[in-house]
């Protein structure tokens, strides 16, 4: 009994003193002659160390083409490199892999620059064979790669010729706009290490969970090293990689990342206030106050970076719809159709109201679909009605509404106005927005019902059947530039939620909507396009296709420990600069 | 004679809260659905009896609660003023037993995340899920019983047929039917249609536990002496499982039944999640204590566990009658059995 | 001989059983609302033209039959499908997670036991003491909460003492320190208590029910009034009286090896099933799904079995039948 004692406590301390088990990360290689190193303009830091990052569910693939789901693509984003890329703090391009890059006079063409004596993670040297590779990859139209559609400019996907072994040419069959920036997250692949799986036409199969480390390579920071099936993934030190310091060590400091999978957010947040993960990316404000409490006597710093790109709204079925089949839906159409209705609708909402309940204080009321996140491309000119009853009711009035004795709503034909709200019953701020509208409503004299939904229930039902009132969702999230809503305000658009399969504007304002984001998307200057831009965001925000109502802030926290933390409102908010990242006090200090 | 009594007390305090359930109108001082958007959050309102003076008084006052500026959903007493709490009131919606002056506010279990009031919403959500719940238990214990001892006492290929088909309804992912199910409805369901459904839904996936408890027992029962005896005197196997077999699973049935209850009304809270449960804003006890799921909740909010301490003390009462009515019946039974 | 034939014509129905099972499953899903594409669908930077094309490339685009077919030749060939979300055949997927959700769940099943036999039997020896009525608020209590809540419970006061790790199965580095096993102990010590005291009441609840019929019975009565001392009249006399609903919950406590953890292991991040699955079951990732419940069945086929095997060899009445 007490040998078993001795034994468990023994058993305790060691596990408990885990730290002293050094990663056996491999150190970083020296620097050689001809490589051309990017040199971060971040503090200088120490070697060693493992930074624990807690995911809310498992990554599905490390295949950087296919991934769609965020824990995959924040995996992938530390082990692969683009060429160019979109600082997350200014939202601004800088070169990657691409050294410098230059656009033709005509706008149609791309000339970029490689790096010199860059290698992958397996130490194979990186050509412009790599990037044509990857390039014909993304664009096969037999791999499905989500990204294929962000490469098709104009109707064409752009090409990819080797000028020589540091230069590719990509040509496009229109000017582009959004220009370099479409190359942010598109990875560059090694050729000699997929391209005999994409010749087979196994190229999915490729890069899964099960694939062994050492067939894996990219240009990242890190490479992988473990993957247990649901518990965890190790990624080490990339030895190669093409980034150093101001005092020229070779990044990342890191020794290894570990991705614990801990299976939804309250878990996440446990396991960073027990000390067990080292950062939190993007938890939900109504964990603030609880986890700002602790903030002080478990050492971690929370950070709120403002609000973030996405939008939440509000949107009315105007499908067109068989009216046999939809008989409830089409009566209550012309409503919806009613832009005073929206409007009414717009202004009875308490979007203060929202931000608080539903946000704990930590958002923005939003009038538009740009978020006061975005700082390049919001119209600051929009106008944000205060809230009004009496307002909405005369608007309500002067579209044919009136009332009966006991304040019910009635339409032109007498009928009680009642619908129903959808929405995704797994995000609890969403109901709340829902729940809190149905109420404001109520003051008009609305009878609103919310009925909150599976979340695929809800989207076969925006998607697919057309079979609902109106319903409260949100977007963004991606890019910053306009261009990655394109399909959303777009008449003919796949997002176009509210008017699903449009072949031509289904109104004279969408018709107009289309031709100024058309023009915008050939305008290359960004002063002229930006007021091509604000004029589109007028115009979505006098017509309500959308009742903007609040964007949430982005709240990260990393503990004391992680040094050069610069969380970011765009994805993916903290390990976009795992490489800098370091940690202090832990680990030999290699580099001083 | 002692016996009696106590079931008398128990049924007593069953009683009791039931009718506070079944007159919510009157015993709570809100309306379940009410937001008090300025107080969400809010703790428990303290009943005070002794003023700032330090004088006392019989009857309870409360004083206002203000915002406090900050993180989060802060409140503090304004003691400037105090409401005492008024008895029997009329107000535009009928007799409440309690209110106070709507200048301060009376929230006695504190409110939730849109400054509803706990308490009212206890009470009109306890009519919902406390009948869908027994409603439901009573259904699958139906079924249960039915299927159970049909298949244990006549076995062969009724058996056989009864028992794989309780193991297909445990098999079968019933959330895809249940999501089925709800997209042949209509979405908006009124809470009436929506009790029958979830008793019903909850009844039909439920009997294949019981059915099998039931089932084993009565295999077992059937082949009792006096079962046996009975069936020499040329008593029909209907009556013989009707009369004789079933009684013998009174302990198994009323066990299962106080069991099943409190995790009828839980189960509510998932269907809520596939839409199939009562929607916001209507309150039931489910969708309350899936709100104290969350970090969140659990950690700052601990009085959103008021529907946990309800459901709990309602099922001890449960219990306990059970018991006393498992024992008198045993009593009876055991009786009946040496006749 | 004549367990032989039995066991034989058991084998013949689990197997129908089993076809059945998988048959209205896949129907079933069909039913419900939605598909695997439907998340890209509302992601504005992919095309409704390469959803499209994924769901051709994917066969969702098949009738029912053809799509049902495929997935048993797959299964025959031993890989049960293939998942759409993680790009490989289930097989990959399924059996580390498996192994992971038995130890977890047989962990549970047996502190479960333990717990509810003894307490129940002196709650029925003695009814009303102390211990009886401690037990029935406690049971009560646990019956009520949502296995989610008592969860965010331990974990809340696993992350405030850090003692015990807040989940996971094992630590970084664990697999160097020579503790692995300890280790491992160490993270199975609140899920599994969690998940026992979510199973304990409802057998609490039986046991003790189950006793207290069969210690009140006549011929418990008529053992003691021959003086048989308290110990042999429980061994001998009341606890195989009491056996028979104990052992059709042991089946289904068996049963739930594999399903009764699922909720538990997502929130304390378990690498079992649970994750897999129910993130399966929301994303209609099919085949996923197809395979735990086919997991499931087969498991609960044979727990029935045991149990009703078990039933025939304690208690002799029920012999009569077979």
């Amino acid at each position: 009994m007490r040998k078993l004692a001795i034994f468990s406590l023994l058993a305790f301390r060691a596990i408990s003193g885990i730290d002293s088990y050094a990663s056996s990360a491999p150190a970083p290689e020296r620097i050689q002659r001809g490589e051309e190193l990017q040199v971060s303009s971040a503090e200088v830091g120490r070697y060693g160390g493992t930074l624990v990052v807690g995911q809310r569910a498992e990554p599905k693939t490390l295949n950087p083409v296919t991934a769609t789901d965020g824990p995959s693509r924040e995996v992938i984003g530390r082990m692969m490199a683009d060429l160019v890329h979109i600082n997350r703090v200014t939202q601004q391009t800088e070169p990657a892999l691409a050294s410098s890059w230059k656009l033709s006079t005509d706008g149609r063409s791309f000339t970029v620059k490689l790096r010199q004596g860059v290698r992958f993670s397996d130490g194979y040297p990186f050509s412009a064979d790599d990037v044509v590779f990857s390039f014909r990859v993304y664009l096969d139209e037999k791999v499905h790669s989500p990204n294929r559609d962000l490469l098709t400019i104009g109707g064409k996907p752009i090409s990819a010729v080797k000028i020589d072994d540091h230069t590719v040419r990509f040509d496009m069959s229109q000017p582009y706009a959004a220009a370099e920036r479409i190359f942010d997250s598109v990875a560059i692949l090694p050729q000699h290490l997929l391209l005999k799986s994409y010749e087979q036409g196994s190229f999915a199969q490729a890069l899964t969970l099960n694939t062994a480390p050492d067939t894996i390579a990219g240009l990242g920071p890190f490479r992988l090293k473990q993957y247990l099936p649901g518990q965890r993934l190790v990624l080490e030190r990339n030895p190669f990689y093409w980034k150093a310091d101001r005092d020229g060590h070779r990044l990342p400091y890191l020794d290894e990342i570990a991705f614990l999978f801990v299976g939804n957010e309250d878990a996440q947040i446990l396991r960073f206030q027990s000390g067990e993960t080292s950062v939190i990316s993007r938890f939900s404000p109504d964990n603030y106050p609880a986890m700002a409490r602790e903030q002080q006597n478990r050492g971690y710093d929370l950070v709120d970076l403002g609000p973030s790109l996405e939008y939440n709204f509000l949107f009315f079925n105007l499908n067109e719809l068989p009216p046999d089949k939809f008989q409830q839906i089409s009566r209550e159409q012309p409503w919806f159709r009613d832009l005073r209705f929206r409007q009414a609708i717009s202004l009875a909402i308490d979007r203060r109201s929202i931000v608080k309940l539903a946000f704990g204080g930590r958002g923005v009321p939003i009038w538009g679909n740009v978020t006061p996140g975005n700082k390049l491309w919001i119209n600051r000119e929009l106008p944000h009605p205060e809230r009004s009853i009496p307002q909405a009711k005369d608007l309500l009035r002067s579209a044919g509404f009136s009332w009966d004795e006991k304040g019910k709503l009635l339409d032109l034909e007498r009928k009680p106005v009642e619908f129903t709200i959808i929405t995704s019953s797994s995000n609890a701020q969403r109901v709340k927005m829902a729940t809190l509208i149905a109420d404001d409503l109520a003051q008009l004299g609305m009878s609103v019902h919310v009925v909150p939904l599976e979340f695929r229930a809800v989207m076969d039902r925006v998607f697919q059947s057309n079979d609902y009132d109106a319903c409260v969702l949100g977007l963004g999230g991606g890019d910053a530039d306009p261009n990655g809503d394109m399909n959303v305000w777009m008449s003919n658009g796949s997002t176009h939620l509210w008017n699903m399969h449009e072949t031509k504007p289904a109104t004279p304002w969408e018709a107009e909507l289309d031709a100024l984001l058309n023009r915008q998307l050939v305008t290359l200057e960004y002063k002229k396009r930006k007021r091509i831009y604000d004029e589109a965001q007028a115009l979505i925000a006098n017509n309500l296709p959308f009742i903007f109502l609040a964007s949430p802030n982005v709240l990260v926290g990393a503990t004391k420990q992680v040094a050069n933390f610069r969380p970011a409102p765009l994805e993916p908010y903290v390990l976009w600069n795992a490489d800098e990242l370091y940690l202090r006090q832990q680990g030999v200090a290699t580099a001083k | 004679m002692l016996m009696h009594r106590k079931i008398f007390a128990i049924a007593m305090a069953f009683a009791a809260v039931h009718c506070g359930i079944l007159f919510a109108g009157f015993f709570a001082p809100y309306m379940p659905s009410a937001q008090h958007r300025e107080h969400a959050y809010a703790r428990p309102t303290k009943l005070h009896f002794v003023d700032a003076q330090g004088q006392v008084h019989i009857r309870p006052f409360v004083y206002p609660s203000v915002p406090v500026e900050g993180e989060g959903f802060q409140y503090r007493e304004d003691p400037s003023s105090g409401y005492p709490i008024r008895f029997l009131s009329r107000k535009s919606d009928g007799i409440h037993l309690l209110a106070v002056d709507s200048q301060a506010d009376l929230f006695l279990f504190g409110t939730d995340g849109y400054g509803r009031d706990i308490f009212s919403r206890l009470l009109f959500g306890g009519r919902i899920s406390l009948l869908a719940a027994m409603v439901a238990t009573l259904l699958s214990l139906l079924i249960g019983v039915a299927a159970g001892g049909i298949a244990g006492h006549f076995g062969g290929a009724v058996d056989a047929v009864i028992m794989r088909s309780s193991e297909l309804v445990l098999a079968l992912p019933w959330i895809y039917l249940l999501l089925a199910i709800r997209g042949s409805l209509p979405l908006h369901v009124e809470p009436t249609r929506t009790l029958i459904l979830l008793s019903a839904v909850i009844g039909a996936m439920g009997w294949a536990r019981p059915a099998r408890l039931i089932r084993g027992v009565v295999l077992s029962a059937r082949e009792r002496p006096f079962v046996s005896a009975a069936r020499g005197f040329g008593a029909s196997e209907w009556y013989l499982l009707r009369r004789h077999v079933l009684p013998q699973t009174l302990g198994v049935i009323t066990a299962q039944a106080v069991t099943l209850i409190p995790q009828f009304v839980a189960a509510e809270a998932t269907l809520s999640f596939l839409g199939l449960g009562i929607g916001e804003p209507v309150p039931s006890w489910g969708n309350m204590l899936s709100a104290f799921q969350q970090f969140q909740t659990v950690s700052s909010y601990w009085w959103m566990a008021a529907p946990l301490v309800a459901l709990v003390a309602v099922s001890l009462t449960y219990f306990v009658l059970a018991d006393a009515l498992h024992q008198a019946g045993a009593r009876i039974n055991s009786g009946q059995s040496y006749a | 001989m004549r367990i032989l034939d039995y066991l034989k014509r058991r084998f013949l129905h689990a197997v129908l059983l089993l076809a059945a099972i998988s048959v209205l499953t896949f129907g079933i899903a069909q039913l419900a609302p939605g598909t695997f594409l439907d998340e890209m669908r509302l992601n504005p930077q992919i095309s409704a033209q390469t959803v499209d094309s994924l769901r051709v490339q994917y066969g969702l685009d098949q009738p029912l039959p053809v799509r049902y077919l495929r997935w048993i030749a797959s299964a025959f060939a031993g890989e049960f499908g293939y998942s759409l979300a993680y790009n490989m055949p289930v097989s990959a997927l399924l059996w580390t997670r498996m192994r992971n959700t038995f130890l977890l769940g047989t962990t549970a099943m047996l502190i479960a036991w333990s717990l509810a036999l003894p307490l129940g039997i002196w709650g029925a020896f003695r009814p009303k003491g102390w211990i009886d009525r401690g037990n029935s608020a406690i049971s009560t209590l646990l019956l009520s909460s949502p296995e989610l809540a008592l969860g965010m419970l331990f974990m809340l006061a696993a992350a405030r003492f850090g003692v015990l790790p807040t989940g996971g199965m094992t630590s970084l580095y664990s697999e160097q320190t020579g503790f692995a096993v300890a280790d491992v102990i160490r993270h199975l010590a609140i899920p599994a208590t969690v998940l026992a005291l979510v199973a304990a009441p409802m057998l609490l609840r039986h046991v003790r029910a189950a006793m207290l019929e069969a210690w009140n019975s006549p011929f418990v009565k008529a053992a003691k009034g021959h003086g048989i001392g308290n110990r042999r009249l429980l061994l001998h006399h009341a606890l195989p009286a009491a056996a028979n609903p104990l052992i059709s919950l042991f089946g289904l406590s068996l049963a739930g090896l594999v399903s009764g953890s699922f909720l538990i292991e997502v929130i304390m991040g378990w690498p079992g099933l649970g994750p897999l699955f129910i993130n399966a079951i929301f994303a209609r990732d099919l085949h996923v799904v197809m395979a735990v419940v086919m997991l499931f069945s087969v498991l609960l086929v044979i727990a029935n079995l045991i149990s009703d095997v078990l039933l025939y060899a304690v208690d002799p009445r029920v012999r009569a039948e077979c």
